[in-house]
């Protein structure tokens, strides 16, 4: 094992590999920083040249490192204009943005890059430790328990909009139903189509991100036409940044973990990382009533998890060859291309390739903060940029990330939909959260049910593995409503 | 009763408008593709109809909109005529669009946008300048995008 370590890191340490890996981070760190231009969007444009490479090592380190650090850089737009770079920091604009606002976008960045350091190192350490015990555990997973495993997820992101329940699992029900739009290729149904070619294909996540979130905050500042930050001082935030990681470093283990853990589960990866490592910490977390206000922990809990996501996504991938994501399906492809055999043979003949792997997503993470760290000050001043140079080139970039999603017109058609109704939905208090994730785990939620419906009936409901996930998806649901009830009834009593 | 509060149940019969479409339009299907939506839609069905009821109840309420752990505080009644100015500048980026083109489009709303608000001549030409750099080199030449085709470019050939 020692010998396949050095031997892998021998290999990342190469001058190619190395000029791979600093361009994988610099593309996956400009990328990140672009909204609408995702990470497997990249990955996808340079497969071609990878594939004519003859040495396995340096692919890895080039697309590996453009993986790893996507969601780091992501940041810097999530925590400044509100626009998510990328579908892994989307929690993060919850609490990182109302934090720019506030004067504290450099103490937001910092922490946001130091937990991101940690997930990012947690993540591969975690990689190769955790395939003995959690493979048994995943493969006893059917997909009944997958299905409620899901719905779990939503129903704890639709109630945690403090008090508006009702009104957050609606959206993430309405973001299920979105995610239906499109031609059934099972059954051959055209649904919500309503015969539009458009929208055969479903809607683009891309799109209903930007519209949700990007234009009601543009909107938002552009109406109040002052500058994104409310205070035009950085203050000393950024060292406490630093410090605030280190004063929550069990928050930013746990989020970690569950950023390996969603990674790990095949299908599931992607987005929902975040979204569940911030739910996690409203629900766990002591004086939480200021997430969603600008507090701290809102930001180190997504940002901790998407990065440690990206390694546990590799577990699937390299040891069963079943993919986590869209981006480690593609890498997927190249390492096939390049001779790499994804399976049980990365544990045995091929493991300095699996080495090589663990040693690039350390080293890349490690570089990209360094560089984020480096350059968060000069960035984070755009913050005190009046209104009106900052307002048309955020919808620039809304308007381009929409229409980079399938080149076509109606791009700009859906934009403005969805554009409008995230405004409408803030203007009167719905959590768009919600929404976004029913979005993202509806094709999976009806996959799952319906995979559940066809070989065990109704019967799939009285397994113990969806009774227990069950229960906790109803104690998610009425924990909340029973603290809530409860605040209200001693903010009565103290009342009288 | 203010005008909030019957934009938001409004809002609210909107949404369950659209839930209740959903499912009477998925009725027709087979059950592999309308499962989720019967299932989760019927749901929906059922909470739309208790929050219309909190919103009813809300009306005659005295009680101001309750803030959100998970969001970012509801828009301010105050912005809404500055909220359709936005709209309006948003719109016509759309159209600007349509009738010249992307690569056009974006230097030209960038500019007129930061002048119309206050910029100086050299901050608009500058920003125009950057972002028209930035969509050509990026987008024309090195991903040569298919920009849709403009009303403008459809007339002079």
């Amino acid at each position: 094992m020692l010998e396949a370590a050095i031997e892998g890191l021998q290999g990342v340490l190469t001058l190619q590999s190395l000029s791979m890996m600093l361009l994988g981070v610099f593309i996956g760190s400009l990328v990140g920083f672009l909204p609408g231009i995702g990470g497997p969007t990249t990955l996808a444009i340079m497969l071609p040249f990878v594939m004519v490479m003859k040495d396995p090592v340096p692919v890895i380190a080039l697309l590996v490192g453009i993986d790893a650090v996507g969601n780091t850089a992501s940041a810097f737009t999530s925590i400044l204009i509100s626009v998510p770079g990328s579908s892994g920091s989307q929690a993060t604009i919850l609490d990182g943005y109302p934090m720019a606002k506030r004067g504290e976008a450099a103490r937001a960045l910092s922490a946001s890059f130091i937990a991101s350091l940690i997930g990012g190192l947690i993540g591969p350490i975690i990689l190769l430790a955790s395939l003995p015990v959690l493979r048994p555990l995943v493969l006893a997973f059917g997909s009944p328990e997958f299905f409620v495993l899901t719905l779990w997820g939503l129903a704890m992101v639709g109630v945690l909009s403090g008090n508006a329940p009702v009104k957050g699992l609606m959206a993430g029900i309405l973001g299920v139903l979105i995610a239906t739009v499109g031609m059934d290729i099972k059954s051959g149904i055209e649904r919500f189509a309503f015969g539009e070619p458009y929208l055969w294909d479903g809607i683009s996540l891309i799109i209903v991100a930007l519209g949700i979130f990007g234009v009601p905050e543009c909107i938002d500042l552009a109406s109040r036409k002052s500058s994104i930050s409310e205070k035009h001082e950085l203050g000393s935030g950024f060292k406490q940044g630093i410090l605030d990681v280190f004063q929550n470093m069990w928050l930013t283990v746990r989020s970690s973990a569950i950023g390996i853990w969603v990674g790990f589960l095949p299908g599931l990866g992607s987005s929902v990382a975040d979204w569940f490592a911030y739910a996690h910490a409203v629900q766990t977390e002591k004086n939480n009533r200021n997430f969603g206000r600008g507090d701290v922990r809102g930001v180190i809990a997504p940002e901790a998890s998407n990065n440690a996501k990206e390694a546990g996504s590799y577990i699937p991938t390299l040891a069963f060859g079943i993919p986590g994501g869209t981006s480690t399906a593609l890498i997927l492809v190249a390492f096939t291309a390049v001779g790499i055999n994804p399976g049980p043979e990365m544990l045995t003949t091929q493991l300095p390739f699996t080495f090589a792997i663990i040693w690039t997503l350390t080293i890349s993470n490690i570089i990209a903060v360094a560089l984020c760290m480096a350059f968060a000050k000069p960035i984070a001043k755009c913050c005190f940029f009046p209104f009106y140079t900052i307002v048309p080139l955020i919808l620039v970039f809304v308007f381009i990330g929409a229409f980079a999603a399938h080149f076509n017109h109606y791009d700009l058609v859906a934009l403005l939909i969805f554009s409008a109704l995230g405004f409408m939905m803030r203007r009167h208090g719905w959590p768009r959260a919600p929404l976004l994730l029913g979005v993202v785990l509806g094709t999976k939620m009806e996959l799952y049910l319906w995979l559940s419906y066809t070989r065990f009936g109704t019967e799939w409901l009285l397994r113990p593995g969806v009774i227990i996930l069950f229960t906790l998806v109803l104690a998610s649901v009425l924990y909340p409503v029973w603290q809530n009830l409860r605040r209200s009834g001693s903010d009565t009593a103290e009342a009288g | 009763m203010s005008r909030l509060k019957i934009e938001n149940l409004l809002f609210t019969l909107f949404v369950a408008g659209v839930l209740a479409g959903a499912v009477q339009i998925a009725r027709e299907w087979s059950i592999r593709a309308s499962i989720i939506i019967l299932v989760l839609g019927g749901i929906g069905l059922l909470l739309a109809v208790a929050q219309l009821v909190l919103d009813f109840r809300n009306l005659s309420s005295t009680k101001s909109a309750v803030a959100l752990t998970m969001e970012a505080p509801a828009l301010e009644t105050s912005s809404r005529w500055g909220s359709c100015e936005v709209w309006v500048w948003i719109l016509g980026f759309y159209g600007a669009i349509h009738v010249v083109g992307f690569p056009l489009a974006v230097p030209l709303f960038v500019f007129s946008y930061t002048k119309v608000y206050g910029g100086g001549w050299i901050l608009a030409s500058a920003l125009a300048a950057m972002s028209w750099g930035f969509v050509y080199s990026l987008f024309d030449r090195l991903l040569h995008v298919p920009w849709p085709e403009s009303l403008f470019s459809v007339m002079i050939s």
